[in-house]
């Protein structure tokens, strides 16, 4: 597995790392358990909507370092609207690439990123918190990268079932029992889906 | 001190020492042969592969004709467990290893459980001990063999294989006894009598011997059927070409290993309680993973850094000219936390944090002060970037 030096240069020297005071919206998004965890702070001009300062901090390797770095760069300036468009793909591209296994740090980042702007609007009263249905899993789903590839686990036709009743998620797999990435991947899973306070439960049968 | 390269990653491989690489020459050079009869290349080729068991068995207290070379440790694991399990598969089909013995054992098992074997996989303390009432309580009727990795390949852990041997003595029936010896050869007295050990592994590279050569004891006797099938240049085990070069230098480096056992030994040791009494006095937040002193291989410390995630720190270590190894998920190929270091009840941030120091008679105390002195600055650096320990510490 090879960084570019573009990853190399923002995980020696991160962009915008650390704790803001007063911020007007945070997420934190990952968990320790899995080794990767970023929190992303805002200061958003109520006015024009505009992201005018962002930091981040970061627990996790080499990659989350820089892609928590990387999105402060690409998202600094920009609108809560353009911000929110950032893909995960684009944050990958600005570091001229990250290896396949490294993809779900980039996820994470642009995850964390959203979360804070959505967490912006709520506190403002410009959405409402979103209903917490079967999409809501499948978008989740998205966000799961199959290290193999890096690509997220729906694209690859993956995701044979996805069933949320009484709490209880359901998700069926189609993944080769001595997959090196299967554990990894249902953890995965879980770690996006137990932070709703509606779900009891994660079922990821395979 | 210039920044040449501080090599601490010696549990995977070690520099082949300039004695091993001179004492392969003659054989890459001018006696490339194959052993064989009735000719004199081939008689010579074959009278120094003698010359190399009885050298290698004396060191384990074997029988030169016990000694088979191979083409890595991995190799000789195979021919070891599968030979074992498939010759004696008839008595019963019931294994025991435990949770922290190395890939090589887990995924031979592995294999066999899926065609039908039972495993009992046992158990191991804080410290990665394995204890030998466990294997008592697990033994069966249908049990054919019992295996352990003698020291830990991650923490070090030295199983007290004497008190298995005892176990397995006393069972109703015979239980095989295979153990993976190659983090332990060369760093700590073995004897197979004492250990009780039907078969037995060692790796050349792990002592400063050339890659691609390892050894495997097999007590006579012992039932192992051949499953590297091939042109039987030496014996049903070994079958294939013989890389005799390999071989020479991995007997020249056993027999540089053992002139100055003690003194070599002693010396790891010494590197080893440098860096953790380093680490201690310098770094905040830290706990050994691991075992201490005499019940630990010498070359092995392995350490947690809380807040921070391992393979930032090797990486920032390499940019620094510095390798080590860590048990982090984002470094492992499945993206898993450590297993062995899970196993010890290690926490997930203990074991993404951990970085492994495995040091060789070539590392130098100058080398482990430069290190430690990167591996602050490391620390402090991502420290101040995560969000865990600014929680933990309030800055």
């Amino acid at each position: 597995m090879q960084y570019s030096q573009t990853v190399i240069d923002h995980f020696m020297n991160p962009h915008n790392v650390g704790k803001m005071e007063k911020p007007d919206a945070v997420a934190t998004e990952g968990s320790p358990a899995c080794g990767d965890q970023v929190t992303v702070y805002l200061k958003v001009n109520d006015d024009t909507k505009i992201i005018e300062d962002i930091k981040f901090q970061s627990y996790g390797c080499a990659s989350n370092i820089a892609t928590g770095s990387i999105i402060t760069d690409l998202a600094i300036g920009k609108s809560l609207n353009e911000a929110k468009d950032i893909t995960w793909k684009e944050a990958a591209d600005a570091l001229d690439g990250l290896p396949p296994v490294k993809m779900h740090c980039s996820v994470l980042a642009v995850d964390t990123l959203r979360t804070a702007i959505q967490n912006y609007e709520i506190a403002k009263g410009l959405i409402t918190p979103p209903d917490f249905t079967k999409e809501t899993i499948a978008d989740e789903l998205k966000k799961v990268i199959y290290p193999q590839v890096g690509e997220d686990i729906v694209s690859l036709k993956m995701v044979k079932y996805i069933g949320f009743t009484d709490g209880v998620a359901t998700v069926d797999l189609d993944i080769p029992k001595f997959d090196t990435f299967r554990d990894n991947v249902v953890e995965e899973i879980k770690e996006h889906l137990e932070k709703y306070p509606q779900v009891m439960d994660i079922v990821v049968n395979y | 001190m210039d920044l040449k390269r501080v090599y601490l990653d010696n549990c995977v491989t070690t520099k082949p020492s300039k004695e091993a690489l001179d004492a392969m020459k003659i054989y890459t050079d001018e006696k490339f042969w194959f052993p064989g009869n009735f000719f004199s290349t081939g008689e010579e080729i074959a009278s120094a592969l003698k010359s190399f068991q009885e050298t290698f068995s004396a060191t384990i207290g074997a029988k030169p004709e016990e000694i088979h070379f191979t083409s890595s440790g991995t190799i000789a694991n195979n021919i070891a467990i599968k030979g074992t399990l498939m010759a004696n598969s008839g008595k019963g089909t019931h294994v025991i290893i435990s949770n922290v013995d190395y890939p090589d054992i887990l995924t031979n098992v592995a294999f066999f459980e899926n065609s039908g074997f039972e495993v009992t996989y046992l158990e191991c303390d804080t410290e990665g001990f394995v204890s030998a009432d466990k294997l008592k309580a697990a033994i069966r009727p249908d049990t054919i063999m019992f295996m352990t990795s003698i020291a830990n390949h991650v923490v070090g852990t030295i199983q007290p294989v004497k008190e298995y041997s005892e176990v397995l003595k006393t069972a109703d029936h015979k239980i095989f006894f295979h153990a993976d010896a190659c983090q332990a050869y060369g760093k700590i007295p073995l004897n197979v009598d004492e250990l009780g050990v039907n078969t037995m592994t060692i790796s050349a590279h792990k002592i400063h011997g050339p890659q691609g050569v390892g050894a495997l004891y097999i007590r006579k006797g012992t039932p192992v059927a051949p499953v590297i099938h091939g042109v039987k240049r030496v014996d049903v085990h070994n079958t294939g070409g013989i890389n005799i070069a390999g071989i020479a230098g991995f007997i020249k480096a056993v027999e540089v290993a053992f002139e100055n056992f003690d003194d070599n030994v002693a010396y790891l040791r010494k590197l080893t309680d440098y860096i953790l009494a380093k680490v201690e006095a310098e770094i905040t937040h830290t706990s050994i993973n691991g075992a201490l002193g005499e019940r630990r291989a010498p070359h092995n410390m392995n350490i947690s850094f809380d807040y921070i995630e391992g393979e930032a720190i090797t990486m920032m270590l390499d940019i620094n000219g510095i390798t080590v190894a860590t048990g982090s998920a984002c470094a492992s190929q499945g993206l898993q936390a450590n297993y062995v270091l899970m196993a010890m009840k290690k926490t997930h941030v203990q074991s993404h944090g951990s970085i492994k120091f495995t040091v060789s008679k070539y590392n130098t105390i100058e080398e482990i002060d430069y290190t430690i002195e990167k591996l602050k600055a490391v620390v402090d650096t991502l420290r101040s970037h995560s969000p865990l320990f600014i929680e933990k510490n309030g800055k």
